[in-house]
Formats: C-alpha cells, sequence, structure tokens
C-alpha cells in the first residue's frame, strides 16, 4: 500500500512503526455511512441507569400477570411515607397507600400501556411506528386535583444518520430537537423548547461520544483492558444547566459512572460517583453524592420470574434517611 | 465574640485576663497558686481538654459518616459478590462431577 516508509528506514522509530499498524488496522472512516444517533432524550441513558435507580421509600409488591403472548394486566400495591414539599428545614412525609391496576399492550409496531390508581390518577402511554422511519409516541396523566391534568405528543423521525423530534403537549408546549452523527463514535445534537403556560422558553445543546474496543492500537496510547466501552455525553440548556457524565465498562459485570451538574444561574454544583454490578442473580447499583448522599439499590433474583428489591438512602447532611423493600412478581 | 466567629469555627478559647494579684497573702501557698507558672499550667490544661473534647466529637461523627456509608454501599456489594462465587464454584463441581469437562475458564 501507498504511504509505507521503505523497510531500510531506521530512522523513523517507535512513531512510524504505531502509524504503520494504525493505517492497516484501522478502516477509513465512511462519512456517508454513519450509524444512527441514539435519541435525543435518551443520550444520557447509561448514566441514567447507572446513577438513578428508582429509588423508594416503604413497601412494594408488583404482580405483572401474562395473558397472551403480547397482552398482560398488572397488579401493584405501595404502602410508605410520602414526601410533600414544604418550605420549612424538616421534610414533611405522610404514610400512603395505594393499590395500581394497569394493562400493557406490546407489539413490535404498537404499545400501548395504562395505569389506574386508587388515589384517582390515570396513566396512558402509546408508541406506535407509523412508518419504518416516523413514530409517534404520546402520553398523558389525568387526576382528581385540578390543574394537575396533562398530555403530551411526540413525533420522531429517523433519517439515515440523523434523527429529529417534535413535541406538543398541553398547556402550549412546544419542543422540537436535532441530533446528528458527526463520527462513527460522536454525535452532536441541539434542542429547543417553548412552554406558554409558564412563559419559559430555551435551548439546550448536547454531544455524546462513545468508544469500544480501544485495544487494536489504534491510538498511540496503550489501553490495558481487554475490551473498554465508555460513553461522555455533555449538556448545556439555557435554563441554566450544564450537565456531564461518563460511564465506563470496566469488566462485562461491572461498570462505573459519574456525573457532573452545575446551574449557572443559580450556582449550584452536584457530582456523583457511582458503580453498577450486574451479576447473574442479582443487579446492585451505589451511588456517592456531594450533597452528602449515599443511596444502594439492590435487585435480586430469589426463583424464576420473582426479584427481591431493596432500596436505600442516606442523607447525611439533612439526616434524612429512607429505606424500602419489594417484591416483583412475572 | 465577634472576632472567633470572623476567624471561623474552631478556634481556642480567648485567653482570660490574668488573676489580679492579692497584694496582702504572704503564705507559701498562696504566693505559689498565685504564681505565673501555676496559672499558665492551669490555662493549658483547660485548653488541653476543650480541644480533646471537640477533637473526639468530630472523630465520632466522622466514623459514624464513614461507618453508615460503608454499610450501605460496600456490605450488600460483598455479600452479593461471595454468593456469586459460591455459584460459580457449586456450577463448576457439578459439571466436574458429571464427567463434562468445563468448556471455558470460569467467568470473573
Amino acid at each position: 500500500m501507498a504511504g509505507f516508509p521503505p523497510p531500510g528506514a531506521t530512522i523513523l522509530g517507535d512513531d512510524a512503526a504505531e502509524k504503520k499498524i494504525d493505517e492497516v488496522g484501522k478502516k477509513k472512516v465512511d462519512y456517508f455511512n454513519l450509524p444512527c444517533p441514539i435519541p435525543f432524550e435518551e443520550l444520557q441513558r447509561e448514566a441514567i441507569m447507572s446513577l438513578k435507580p428508582e429509588l423508594f421509600e416503604g413497601m412494594r409488591f408488583d404482580f405483572t400477570k401474562g395473558l397472551n403472548p403480547k397482552f398482560s394486566l398488572s397488579h401493584s400495591v405501595f404502602m410508605g411515607p410520602m414526601e410533600l414539599p414544604s418550605q420549612g428545614a424538616e421534610t414533611l412525609k405522610i404514610p400512603t397507600a395505594h393499590y395500581e391496576f394497569g394493562a400493557n399492550f406490546i407489539d413490535p409496531k404498537l404499545m400501548l400501556i395504562g395505569r389506574v390508581l386508587t388515589d384517582g390518577r390515570l396513566t396512558a402511554r402509546v408508541k406506535c411506528d407509523l412508518t419504518d422511519d416516523l413514530s409517534l409516541k404520546a402520553n398523558a396523566q389525568l387526576s382528581n386535583e385540578p390543574n394537575m391534568s396533562h398530555g403530551m405528543i411526540n413525533f420522531d423521525y429517523k433519517g439515515k444518520d440523523y434523527r429529529t423530534q417534535l413535541q406538543l403537549g398541553d398547556g402550549s408546549l412546544f419542543g422540537a430537537s436535532y441530533i446528528q452523527s458527526i463520527t462513527p463514535h460522536l454525535s452532536l445534537g441541539g434542542e429547543v423548547f417553548w412552554a406558554g403556560q409558564h412563559l419559559k422558553s430555551g435551548v439546550g445543546y448536547a454531544a455524546r461520544y462513545e468508544n469500544d474496543k480501544m485495544v487494536k492500537l489504534a491510538c498511540a496510547m496503550h489501553v490495558p483492558f481487554a475490551s473498554l466501552l465508555w460513553v461522555a455525553t455533555g449538556q448545556v440548556a439555557s435554563t441554566g444547566m450544564i450537565a456531564m457524565s461518563y460511564v465506563q465498562k470496566v469488566s462485562e459485570k461491572v461498570s462505573l459512572a459519574t456525573d457532573f451538574m452545575y446551574n449557572y444561574l443559580s450556582r449550584d454544583v452536584t457530582a456523583s460517583v457511582g458503580y453498577d454490578y450486574i451479576l447473574r442473580q442479582a443487579r446492585l447499583r451505589g451511588k456517592l453524592d456531594s450533597n452528602g448522599c449515599a443511596s444502594a439499590f439492590l435487585e435480586e433474583r430469589l426463583n424464576m420470574g420473582l426479584n427481591f428489591v431493596l432500596s436505600a438512602e442516606i442523607d447525611h447532611k439533612k439526616s434524612d434517611y429512607k429505606f424500602g423493600f419489594g417484591l416483583t412478581v412475572g | 465574640m465577634a472576632s472567633q466567629a470572623a476567624r471561623g469555627g474552631v478556634s481556642l478559647p480567648e485567653k482570660r485576663p490574668p488573676k489580679r494579684q492579692q497584694p496582702d497573702s504572704d503564705t507559701i501557698l498562696a504566693k505559689l497558686t498565685n504564681s505565673e507558672i501555676v496559672s499558665k499550667g492551669k490555662r493549658a490544661a483547660c485548653d488541653t481538654a476543650y480541644v480533646t473534647k471537640r477533637l473526639l466529637r468530630s472523630t465520632g461523627k466522622a466514623a459514624w459518616i464513614a461507618g453508615t456509608t460503608f454499610l450501605i454501599l460496600v456490605v450488600p456489594l460483598i455479600i452479593e459478590m461471595d454468593r456469586d462465587q459460591q455459584l460459580t464454584e457449586l456450577e463448576l463441581q457439578q459439571q466436574s462431577l458429571l464427567g463434562a469437562p468445563p468448556v471455558g475458564a470460569p467467568q470473573k
């Protein structure tokens, strides 16, 4: 192949040798065949999966019964204290209990999910693939309390190496987002939204870089791990929030994640570090925060289809301790 | 005290004014207790007690925070990893008992 130094040249040394391996090993990047990027709202999904599990306080029991390969019913009981927003330093907790009945219809092209709670709330979600590239998502929530009902509809269009989304909601909420793959690993995107009811509007930008299999000496740094998968994302919004996250898959069972949020309008900084262990019978997620919060979430498989869930959150600054346990069947 | 607050959280209590000498004490004991060295020694002992109390309290608080955080973050991890290792050992044992050699090395 053209471009290699002749075998007799010994002046160049290590750098040239590595560059030679580089040219042989790496394929030429085809900028016309880039992969389709992740949807804009799922940009930080690895970080969210590892760092933000659904912590809860109290007892939770979920039972899902499948009547059909596509249709299933779910029953869920929750008993525990619910926090109320209060102005003072003390958090106000009121013990509540509710039962939730739900029905799910899941098809490759159509997904319908509905839930009814005993405190009078009704939630519905629809996801439909209208064509190969265009899909529609809608969700609505109705409630007994006044002004707590809202609905939203999204249209997603998937292009060859880009995605766009249009969002319409009640209370004259309007949003649009666009994300594009720049290289096989890097994608950039932006969003704009306008909320008429709260008279807020904003613009945001995001970037996402993901990488795997860095061992093939494609760059001059030698990476000692067998296979690395890491994802770095950054997001800026004009509400003053900058969010950056970095997730690294240390081995196939363990991944470590870290997250940094800075609000430049209110000068609020939060950083957190967490781990995600996926073992055969259990999944354990732990997180330590700069607000003095340590939390852990454990899901253990007791039997086929029977999962035991434990959640713990300790806030040292506010001396607020929350522990929960639950069982998930089906 | 305003000056103490300006300096920050922790500081020794302010220097107390020296005890007024009692001019009509002639006994050796009175002279000894009013002497410079004894009053300085008393002041040092008070300061030491104060500092030790504060240090113990902050060490106790740090130990509590470290202990409970370790309990939440690390102890379930150790328990689960131990169970996974036991399960792997059991599977390996069963595979070797049944005669079929294990296909590959057990995953770490």
